[in-house]
């Protein structure tokens, strides 16, 4: 059965054999031969591929670094690099931590298998250190930087990565003055070690980061987390918020901790998408230039009464009003504060400076939009002239009843049967729609 | 302040006619801008029976800024958000949508019209609309359910 290309891979040693296949049905036929350990899975390779010990390695590492990584679990201790063991048989833990170089940055992650060989200690997953030492690398390029703006820093920058990822030492060489005197003297010699793998120093544009972070922590600290962590607590968060800078491109404090941090980055981003859609204010001096005209008779409604929309206080007989190119008038205090937000109508969102011209699907004299459900409330709609407009007076008398019947309210909540739905919507549908021909025009 | 002498002809208009099923008054009388809505269920709908309350805040800039509405009593509906803020999502409240001539009785009957036809294509709890475009028995069900638990004061 060995060209059926079924192998088996063992997490906890990486190793890789064919699948016993003459143990059919028993348990041990998934233990891995060479550490006994039963953490094992399955795996396809064709069965043209070459020696298997190569080709499952980088196929799935035992641990992923990135997962469960908890940079702050190992606060005020040194970080073990693995702990936990138990003996062979019973439900076994391996604790790996790694501390950057710097010892800003510390990331932990944990396993639970069902038991580990001691070989494990010899020849740790060689992917693991290839991924700190890129890491190591980038952090050190990052906090490098970061270095040249706050004097203080940790030293062992210019260790080989690899001792690190294999020493793994603790607090007890982040805080060895000699060494950083010399790792620094060597970092500004160009002697820098990096991983061909990783990122290359790069200056420019880290340095506005760091530059941002300053501002950042100069102004309050928004992401300042400060559950029981202290000075180290804040050193270790300074090359995520780096890097958060880095993946957010300086997006104010978008790396967040709680709940309210999301909170607030949520409404943030909703008030920028609303500012967005909505209309832009119109200019002052576009809303001083609007025609004002003395109230008439005309523009009262048929009882003889008639109303500002925004204020909502009766207009008598000669007030001066402020009339929008489509024909809704209001008090000019009143209008001007809405305009000052929003350069359309409050009544029909009609463009205060697009004068005169017909939106599609607006209807026209010649063509107007016919609602066949909407309420006929037009013998008590006040008619809306002005003397800007009496040239066309007939025609805006009608398209301004076409709008109003297509905009008009029910104001007692017609039966509740009544759906939207109705041909001449089409240019707002949806519940904007709906609402528009329930409540557009509910003014009067 | 205009808003001010807006807000008590509004709540005056709406105490002294007040429109179908929806009573209305000052969560505190020294504060205009907090309203308490008791709305009733709609008859027809899994809400029928149900007295609902609604908050209703008006922003200072009110009418230049929609009010906000949400449920102080749990409801099962696929537009009001399903936790403590029972908050509902209303198109003609967002701020691009609002205009300073609708009137709080329209957004209050609108939001009660809301509970007659939910609107499971602008909906804020997914979940619950799949279930009444598709399983519209289980959602009756469950909102006659929630509304005789929450809603139903015996």
């Amino acid at each position: 059965m060995a060209d059926n290309g079924d192998r088996v891979f063992c997490h906890a040693c990486g190793g890789v054999w064919l699948l016993d296949t003459r143990e059919d049905g028993s348990d041990n036929s998934q233990k891995c031969p060479h550490c006994e350990s039963d953490f094992t899975e399955i795996i396809e390779i064709p069965p043209e591929s070459p020696e298997p010990e190569r080709e499952a390695e980088p196929q799935s590492p035992p641990v992923n670094p990135w997962a469960d990584h908890n940079p702050w679990a190992q606060e005020g201790s040194i970080p073990p690099r693995t702990s936990g063991w138990m003996e062979s048989g019973s439900p076994g833990y391996s604790h790996r931590s790694y501390q950057s170089p710097d010892g800003r940055f510390t990331f932990s992650s944990t396993t639970i298998g069902s038991s580990y060989p001691s070989r494990h200690d010899a020849q740790p997953n060689p992917v693991l250190p290839l991924m700190m030492q890129s890491l190591g690398t980038l952090f050190q390029g990052l906090s490098g930087t970061y270095d040249n703006h706050q004097t203080q820093r940790g030293p062992g920058m210019g260790m080989p990565p690899h001792a690190h990822a294999a020493g793994m030492r603790g607090s007890d060489v982040m805080h060895d003055p000699f060494q950083a005197q010399e790792e620094r003297a060597r970092r500004h010699d160009g002697h820098y070690p990096h991983d061909p793998n990783g990122p290359q120093q790069i200056t420019a544009p880290l340095q506005s980061l760091a530059d941002l972070l300053d501002a950042l922590q100069a102004n309050g600290g928004t992401q300042r987390n400060t559950a029981g962590r202290g000075a180290q607590g804040m050193a270790l968060q300074n090359p995520f918020a780096l890097l958060s800078a880095l993946m957010n491109m300086g997006h104010n404090g978008d790396a967040v901790y709680s709940q309210e941090e999301l909170d607030r980055v949520i409404s943030q981003l909703i008030d920028h998408t609303q500012q967005d859609t909505a209309p832009p204010p119109a200019s002052d001096s576009d809303i001083d230039s609007l025609p004002k005209k003395k109230m008439t008779r005309e523009m009262m409604g048929s009882d003889g009464k008639a109303e500002c929309s925004i204020c909502m206080d009766s207009v008598e007989l000669g007030t001066e009003v402020t009339v929008l190119p489509c024909t809704h008038w209001f008090h000019f205090d009143c209008i001007k504060a809405w305009l000052s937000q929003h350069n359309t109508c409050p009544h029909c969102r009609r463009s205060i400076n697009a004068t005169g011209v017909t939106s599609p699907g607006e209807g026209t004299s010649e063509n107007p939009v016919v609602i066949p459900d909407s309420p006929d409330s037009s013998p008590q709609r006040r008619r809306r002239r002005s003397s800007p407009f009496t040239s066309q007076s007939i025609r805006s008398a009608r398209s301004s009843r076409s709008r109003s019947s297509r905009t008009s309210p029910t104001p007692e909540m017609g039966e509740p049967g009544t759906r939207r739905g109705s041909g001449g919507e089409s240019s707002r549908g949806g519940i904007t729609g709906w609402v528009w021909s329930r409540f557009g025009g509910s003014s009067s | 302040m205009g808003s001010q002498k807006r807000i008590a002809k509004e709540l005056s208009e709406l105490v002294e006619s007040p429109p179908d099923g929806i009573t209305v008054e000052l969560a505190d009388e020294a504060n205009l801008y907090k309203w308490k809505v008791f709305m009733e269920g709609p008859e027809g709908s899994p809400y029928q029976d149900g007295k609902f309350l609604v908050n209703l805040t008006l922003p200072t800039e009110y009418p230049f800024k929609p009010p906000t509405v949400s449920f102080g009593t749990k409801i099962y509906h696929p537009n009001v958000t399903n936790d403590d803020k029972g908050s509902m999502c209303l198109g003609m409240l967002r701020a691009d949508e609002w205009k300073p001539s609708s009137k709080i009785a329209a957004v209050l009957q609108f939001a009660r019209q809301l509970l007659l036809e939910p609107m499971p294509d602008d909906a804020i709890e997914g979940r619950i609309a799949e279930q009444y475009k598709n399983d519209r028995k289980r959602y009756d069900e469950i909102a006659r359910e929630w509304t005789r638990k929450w809603a139903v004061s015996e």
